[in-house]
């Protein structure tokens, strides 16, 4: 599976996510969706993130 | 207005909890008898309409499969239908009668449990569903006791019954939304919820939602009600001609539209139940 379709598939999932879960917090689709693309961005982040610091464990325990 | 010296966080406590797991119970404590028989009567009548189907195939889809253990403990539980098949173990008494009624734990009834029947995804949709609405009938129960526990006497009435507001999310996600008021929001989060959901059938070309070949992803996939209804009428009876290359991250997706409709359903509830309760909120609009 390329890199390109995974993330494809996993930032629109992710902005879906956040959709139902900043939704709790707002009344209207309008603040809904506007929070929504500000928590995808955070957890983008965090997920670029944990994705270097997994790249860098196995480097360490497994090596290159 | 609420009652002085309340704790919003209070819970009811470990009675109406268990008593949660037998529908009707609740309605009967509140004096509500024939609420209490409608919860009772549904419960098992939508239990027994699935188990004529599936039979002693729930021990098959089991979390813990009896047949899997020499367990004493694990095999007389299983008698009484508690091996953990989820979410019918939430219609206590429908599924534990179901169990006794179909229990044999000869080498030839163990064989039974693996074998096919005919419309058993219709079958465990039904006795799914069933233990879906003692949970609603269970949550409309708390919801009575709490008003009668907190409310005081000019306490406004609710938009709609919170546990209705769960329950139309379960069949169609943001519908509990839109009863509750919010419709825009409910439209937002429902389409959020199929999306994913029918990205998930898509990439498994249909197999994604099968509780024969993934019967704990199931769990969650059917807290998305109107997608695995679909999936039991129509995806799921369809012959797999080889794995889809794209099976596991359908079934994944499929889960994930699950869980995410069980937060629809308990904000759903949330947002009627603050029609009555509201919360403070603070200069942002955040509650």
């Amino acid at each position: 599976m390329s890199l390109l379709f995974r993330i494809l598939v996993y930032v629109p999932v992710l902005f879906l996510v956040a959709v139902v879960v900043v939704g709790q917090h707002h009344a209207t689709a309008r603040d809904t969706l506007r929070s929504a693309v500000r928590r995808t961005l955070r957890w983008m982040v965090w997920s670029v993130l944990l994705v270097v610091a997994m790249w860098g464990l196995s480097l360490l325990l497994i090596g290159w | 207005m609420l009652r002085k010296n309340l704790d919003p966080a209070r819970g009811l406590g470990w009675g109406p909890f268990l008593a949660g797991f037998v529908p009707g119970l609740l309605q009967w404590r509140l004096g509500q008898q024939r609420r209490a028989l409608l919860a009772f009567a549904s419960c098992t009548l939508l239990f027994f309409a699935g188990w004529v189907l599936v039979d002693s195939r729930l021990f098959y889809w089991a979390l813990l499969t009896p047949g899997e253990t020499d367990s004493a403990i694990v095999r007389t539980l299983a008698q009484f239908g508690l091996p953990l098949t989820l979410p019918e173990l939430l219609n206590l008494p429908a599924n534990a009668l179901g169990a006794l009624l179909a229990w044999d734990g000869t080498p030839l009834g163990e064989r039974a449990w693996r074998l096919p029947r005919d419309h058993e995804y219709v079958g465990g949709f039904l006795t799914a569903a069933s233990g879906m609405l003692a949970a609603f009938w269970s949550a409309a129960g708390h919801w009575d006791l709490r008003v009668r526990r907190d409310a005081g006497q000019d306490a406004p009435r609710p938009v709609a019954n919170p546990a209705l507001c769960a329950g139309l999310s379960w069949i169609v996600p943001g519908l509990g939304h839109a009863k509750a008021g919010q419709k825009d929001k409910g439209l937002l989060l429902g389409a959020s919820v199929m999306a994913v959901f029918v990205a998930g059938l898509l990439f498994s070309q249909g197999h994604a939602v099968d509780r024969l070949t993934a019967s704990v992803w199931w769990i969650g996939q059917n807290l998305c009600g109107l997608g695995s209804l679909a999936a039991a009428l129509v995806a799921g009876p369809l012959q797999m001609q080889g794995a889809p290359a794209d099976l596991d991250l359908g079934v994944v997706l499929c889960t994930v539209a699950g869980l995410m409709n069980l937060v629809v359903m308990v904000d759903a509830y949330t947002v009627a139940e603050r029609s009555v309760f509201p919360v403070a909120v603070d200069a942002g609009g955040t509650p």
